[in-house]
Order: C-alpha cells, then structure tokens, then sequence
C-alpha cells in the first residue's frame, strides 16, 4: 500500500511538471532571435519616443498648470487638464517601465550569446535595472497620488537612468546596426 | 538626396506660406489619400517623382507634427484659435464639431508613436475646453 502511494506520488509529480511545462507561456531557447529584435525595438521605443528631452520636459511642465491657472478657467477644466497630464504622466512612466523591462531580459537570458559584456558591465548594468525598477515604482506611485507636478527630480533622474541604461545596451547591440559598405564601384577599382 | 531637394522645395514654395505648426499639420494630412496612406501632390511628383514627392511630404508631415507636440499649451490654444478664425467658422460651430469629431485623430502622420499621439489628443482636448470657456464667459473675446 505505501509502495502504491509512492508512486502515485511520483507520478501525480511528473504529470504535474507536463503540466506546468506544457502551459509554459512562449518558451524561447537560448539565443531566440526574438529576444535580440525586441531588445532593439525597445532601445529604439526609448530613444526615439519616450526619452527625448524636450518630450519628457514638455509632459511634466509646470509651465502649462500655470497657464490653466492664470486663465481662471472653471475647475472643472482645471481638474480635467490636471486628469489628462497624469494620464500621459502614468503612461509614460509604464511604457519606460516596459521597454526596460524588455532590454533587461535581453541581457538577463540572451547577452552572454550575442556580445562581449565584461563582469563588471553586468554587474554595472544589474545595478542600473534594479535602481530603475525601483525609480520606477516610486515615481508611478508619486504621480498616482500627487499628480503629474509632485517629483521633478525622479522624473530626471528616471529618464537619466534609462538613458544610461540605453548607452550600455547599444554598445550590446551594436552588431544589428546595418554595415555601411563602402562604395562598390571604388572597391572595384582598387582591386 | 532627391527627397531632401523636394523637402526644400516644398518649403520654400508651399510650407513657408503656412507659418503654424497646426496649419501645416492639417494641410500636410490633407495631402494624404486616406485608403492607402500615400501622399499625393502633383507639383512636387512633376518636378520630381511620385514617390520622392510622396517620401517628401510625409517627413514635413511628421516634423510638424513634433514642432506640435512640444510646443506649450498656451501656443496650441493659440494656434487652434487662430486656425479657427482662418476657417471663417463660427467660435461656437467649431468648438462643437471638433469636440465631437475629433478631426486631429486622423490629421497625425503614420507610425506616430501612441505615447506622443495620445498626448497631442489630449492637448487638443483641454486646448478645446479652454477656447470653450473664454467663449462662454466672453462671447466676443475669441478672435473672429
């Protein structure tokens, strides 16, 4: 009888590990292309759209209260310019939160395939993830709860920390950048 | 290089006469075929080709589209109040309309990214209620 538990233990262990394995969410081996291109897309989602300074400066300007304010306007108009910048202010800081996210499983599962980084970079970069993460965090619950104008300084330092994050991960990238091939005709010629 | 000389050549004959961001944004989305996203100007695609002159249009139409979102609210409410005026709509008629409509929705160029589209709708937005209030509270304050 302890025998017939034993294996039906064992077995009720592996159908359960089928189980997990086989419910496993888009499982990706080691050196998926996948992982590279969408390190790419989000280095270039960061660069492109969410990190230039005068986007970021322009979302949470003061400036723009104190135009609202000056005007007189009704509270209604004030209450809803203030709903509408914490709106772009939360989405903002989500779509930096999931572009890192993004590169921090490129170089979590995939970096060591693709590129030379050192220990120290790693070590260096693990550090910046963590600090963002938590940035992150912070200032999306800063927003949430004083609006758009309650942390200057975090939103700097934030976008600061990606774009740190951004250099080291484009130097990891660099390879997918196209060749600029020297001009046929000239490399004929010399040969 | 060839989109870069039609680019100038765009502003220099058409585009310098649009002084507004807004303006410009609005007359370049104007230029685009809604059923295929191709921009058709026949001027532009005689002196040069049809998919230069295409090439051309879309990126004037994508830097006024940034001029527009970085520029400070106070601007935006200018601008569209001045648009406004320059479409000899009443104050009334056009806050309404644009309110319900939403026109600047498919004024953006393609593959904006959602962030700075969204937060150029939402200038819009607020842009609107603030012409709204200055026309409820002074009928004849808006520029006519």
């Amino acid at each position: 009888m302890i025998q017939l538990l034993f294996f039906f233990f064992i077995g009720a262990a592996l159908l359960s590990s089928l189980l997990f394995l086989s419910r496993r969410g888009d499982p990706r081996a080691e050196g998926d292309s996948r992982v590279l291109l969408e390190a790419r897309s989000a280095l270039d989602a960061l660069q492109g759209n969410l990190l230039p300074e005068q986007l970021v400066q322009r979302i949470f300007a003061k400036g723009d209260l104190d135009y609202v304010v000056s005007l007189a306007v009704p509270k209604p108009i004030r209450d809803l310019f203030v709903h509408e910048r914490k709106k772009i202010a939360l989405s903002w800081i989500g779509q930096v939160r999931c572009q890192i996210s993004s590169l921090k499983r490129f170089h979590v599962s995939g970096a060591r395939s693709y590129a030379q980084l050192g220990l120290r970079t790693e070590l260096e970069l693990a550090c910046h993830f963590a600090a963002l993460v938590v940035a992150c965090r912070a200032l999306r619950l800063a927003v949430y709860v004083g609006g758009p104008y309650v942390a200057p300084r975090m939103v700097g330092a934030t976008a600061m920390a990606a774009a740190r994050i951004c250099t080291i991960s484009e130097q990891s990238l660099a390879f997918l950048n196209p060749v600029q091939l020297k001009p046929f005709a000239s490399s004929s010629l010399q040969s | 290089m060839d989109v870069e000389q039609a680019r100038q050549d765009l502003c220099r004959r058409t585009l310098s006469d649009i002084q507004r961001p807004l303006d410009r944004l609005i007359y370049l989305a104007s230029m685009r075929d809604y059923n295929t996203g191709v921009y058709h100007h026949d001027g532009l695609a005689s002196r040069f080709t049809e998919e230069v002159a295409c090439e051309a249009l879309a990126d004037c139409h994508r830097e006024a589209f940034r001029e527009l979102v970085i520029c400070p609210l106070a601007e935006l409410v200018s601008q569209l109040d001045a648009y406004r005026s320059s479409t000899h709509t009443s104050p009334r008629e056009f806050l309404t309309a644009w309110g319900r409509l939403e026109p600047y929705r498919v004024a953006v160029p393609v593959q904006t990214d959602p962030l700075s589209a969204e937060f150029l709708f939402s200038n819009f937005k607020i842009a609107l209620a603030v012409l709204e209030s200055q026309l409820d509270s002074h009928p004849a304050g808006l520029t006519a």
